[in-house]
């Protein structure tokens, strides 16, 4: 379908045009067909996967009729929707802003700011949107086709949903620049963001933590909410509960809300979304704290010191580092809460806190790592320099280490006051794993930009996979040690082959040359 | 009297990438004092070159010395009194110039105190000390052109190798650029340019050689060349022109 150049659809169409670009880039150099066909096997998978949820759904509306529905489940299903929704709608937002892209040339044209900014709105909706419309939507389509049709109510749902948190986005977006200024927008939506997204991660260990009679009460109430109170299935609280499972006039105002919420948002934000972007355009300068320290800073000299301290600025003054390092802790902390629930009351504190800090131990060091080596800004640069490539790499390994040790402090301390013998093993195992990952980034480079950290395993799978192995054999070898046990040699052994056979023997190095 | 000190000699240099032949036993011979124009047409093999002195790429063949350092022996010696500054400046877009600089100085292994005062009059001599505390990637073009060449010279490089130096700068800086460069050049350093900007090579450049298929084709001052290819009163462009195009039709 062609729409007239310069028109809001056709503006949105570009949009999502450039962003299916971005998403086609995942699969590098396939051919149509193949990604073709790699796509629609992804979407049966899904499909599959939704068949028991389908049917379980199918079956509470068979037992109780079409009004009972399961309150906890949907509140949990739109718990981790609706913060994920903003987060992706925040992080697009601030993307839009700050990534330039086509936005200068859009706002040097004749076409009215407000028209480019509401097609990019849009198109930011539709993004976050798919993010999660790729997997719920198998489970309306797999609902529909047990019968249940209204739950193809999900797909408007959602859209609305979609609209709603992109409103929410920009405003938090032109509110933070407003707030904390251009220089620190970028950096404080991405920490808002990852707090978002994990909101559905850490409500639901919260009810892992919960007394076992506490969550029982917790859930009755969710089940049997008093009249009039705000649990009450008639407020707003459940309306989008409600909207999803195809409650007619609660679907009605819910995507009546979210469309009026997202019209206002486009047009009155419009003007201070996009003084904001041409602000954001000259980012990039000094910020105070930068001017003071400069200021007061003597030059140091010496070839170590000069590639661990310029590692330590670009680190420090990554805009995406501190967010994508929290996401991982935030990810991966939950677990350990688990294990040690699973553990009973008398269970070892180092059993379930340990692995997890190995885990996130090689985790850090291989982001880090991989930050240090394969997005180097200048390689060629450090390559005409009189310093060799293994003094770099010494180098660079050392200043990798020390904010790891900042991550590891906290938790590690912690555990000494418990199991000081436990915490110092931790400690131990934890610079293994770093080493082992940082290594392993060392000796496979994959030269890549700075914001594709968390995006970096697209390009080597194999380095991902073995990035995964290599922690998870710690993790074990760790556990394996804490009880005492001689076998924490095993996994030792597999990471040390993993090594073995990634150290490259004097071949050449993509990343550094020499 | 004594003959001139070669800054840099390439014997037979040689390079390919699979069956393409970039550099084709190359022999070349710059002095000390002396300003040096390499010119050639696109895919010459001149940046090939270049790259190899630097240190970037491996030669497959040939030696090449820089002030009588074997560079293929011994690359960290070679390295510390040369300077390479590529058309697309080497930077960290979130180290403003003079952690950039100190960064650079801390490489070349300089005493901190000399380098501090180096790069305020390096910053100075190129306008940059106003925007000293700001982040390089809030610069233009030249600007960043203008901090990639500070660090070049920071060290007092004695071989300096310039691709493309003046691309983006405007014609004030473009001015003072060439000053500095003609500066060193007065104080012993050897300095190899390529260029597409003619002008600058008929301006600046003591001797010109030109490079085609990787090989040098024709070598001297204006007035050498202009002889070589029977223009008296031609200027560098043409002479330029009528060497490259005779090459390429003998091929």
């Amino acid at each position: 379908m062609k729409f007239r150049p310069g028109s809001f659809p056709w503006l949105v169409a570009h949009d999502l045009r450039l962003g299916f670009a971005r998403a086609r880039s995942i699969f590098g150099d396939a051919r149509p067909a193949t990604i073709l066909a790699v796509v629609a096997a992804i979407v049966a998978v899904f499909h599959l996967l939704a068949w028991p949820a389908a049917l379980w759904f199918i079956r509470v509306d068979g037992e109780a009729g079409a009004s009972a529905l399961n309150y906890p489940a949907l509140a949990c299903a739109a718990l981790f929707v609706l913060p994920w929704l903003v987060s992706q709608a925040l992080s697009n937002a601030t993307r839009a802003l700050y990534s330039r892209g086509d936005l200068d040339l859009l706002l040097a044209s004749p076409l009215s700011a407000r028209t480019v900014l509401a097609a990019r709105a849009l198109a930011i909706a539709i993004e976050s949107l798919m993010s999660v419309g790729v997997f719920l939507f198998p489970l309306a389509n797999m609902a529909a086709l047990l019968g249940g049709w209204r739950w193809l109510a999900i797909y408007p749902a959602l859209a609305a949903g979609g609209l709603l948190a992109t409103g929410a986005g920009l405003a938090v977006t032109v509110a933070l620049f407003a707030l904390v200024g251009p220089k620190r927008t970028r950096f404080v939506s991405q920490i808002l963001a990852t707090f978002i997204a994990s909101a559905f991660v850490l409500s639901a260990q919260l009810v892992n933590v919960l007394p076992e009679e506490l969550r029982d009460s917790v859930v009755a109430t969710f089940n049997h909410p008093q009249s009039g109170s705000w649990l009450d299935r008639d407020g707003f609280i459940w309306l989008p509960a409600r909207a999803a499972s195809g409650e007619s006039a609660a679907l009605a105002l819910w995507c009546g809300a979210a469309v009026l919420v997202f019209a206002v948002s486009a047009v009155a934000l419009g003007p201070a979304f996009m003084a904001s972007a041409r602000r954001s355009a000259g980012v990039g300068g000094a910020t105070g704290k930068t001017r003071a320290s400069a200021r007061a800073r003597r030059f140091r000299a010496g070839v170590g010191v000069a590639l661990r301290r310029k590692e330590w600025l670009l680190l420090r003054r990554d805009p995406f580092l501190a967010s994508q390092l929290l996401l991982q802790i935030v990810y991966t902390l939950p677990i350990s809460v688990v294990i040690w629930r699973s553990l009973g009351p008398n269970g070892s504190l180092a059993l379930a806190v340990s692995p997890c800090i190995v885990v996130l131990a090689a985790q850090i060091s291989a982001s880090l790592a991989w930050l240090a080596v394969s997005s180097e800004d200048a390689p060629d640069f450090l390559a005409s320099a009189p310093v060799s490539r293994a003094q770099v790499e010494r180098n660079k390994l050392a200043a990798v280490f020390a904010p790891l040790g900042l991550f590891l402090a906290a938790p590690c301390l912690a555990l000494a006051f418990v199991e000081p013998d436990m915490a110092l093993l931790t400690v131990v195992f934890a610079l293994g794993a770093a080493a082992s990952t940082a290594l392993l980034n060392m000796w496979r480079p994959h030269p890549g930009r700075r914001s594709d950290m968390m995006r970096r395993h697209q390009q080597s799978k194999i380095i991902g996979l073995m990035e995964h192995m290599i922690a998870l054999c710690w993790a074990v070898a760790t556990v394996l040690a804490i009880m005492m046990s001689f076998t924490t040699l095993l996994p030792i052994a597999l990471v040390a082959a993993l090594l073995w056979c990634n150290h490259p023997r004097g071949a050449p190095r993509a990343a550094i040359a020499g | 009297m004594s003959s001139p000190v070669s800054a840099l000699k390439l014997t037979g240099l040689a390079k390919s990438f699979g069956a393409s032949i970039a550099v084709d036993c190359l022999d070349l011979d710059i002095r000390a004092g002396e300003f040096y124009a390499l010119l050639g047409p696109n895919g010459a093999g001149k940046t090939t070159t270049l790259r190899m002195v630097a240190g970037l790429l491996s030669a497959d063949a040939g030696g090449i010395e820089i002030f009588g350092i074997n560079a293929r022996r011994a690359p960290i010696e070679a390295k510390r009194i040369t300077a390479w500054l590529p058309d697309e400046p080497m930077l960290y877009d979130k180290l403003n110039p003079l952690e950039y600089l100190e960064f650079v100085a801390g490489l070349w292994s300089i005493d901190a105190s000399e380098a501090q005062s180096r790069a305020r009059e390096l910053c100075e001599m190129l306008d940059l000390w106003k925007h000293r505390h700001e982040r390089c990637e809030g610069f233009s073009r030249g600007m960043k052109q203008k901090v990639a060449l500070a660090g070049a010279l920071i060290h007092n490089p004695r071989l300096l190798m310039l691709d493309e130096p003046l691309t983006g700068l405007d014609a004030a800086i473009a001015r003072q650029v060439k000053d500095i460069l003609v500066e060193r050049v007065r104080a012993g350093a050897a300095i190899i340019l390529t260029t597409h900007i003619l002008e600058v090579a008929e301006r600046l450049a003591d001797r010109i050689g030109i490079i085609q298929r990787g090989r040098l084709i024709a070598e001297g001052t204006l007035a050498q060349l202009r002889g070589v290819s029977g223009s008296s009163q031609s200027t560098l462009e043409d002479v330029f022109l009528r060497l490259t195009q005779a090459t390429e039709l003998a091929a």
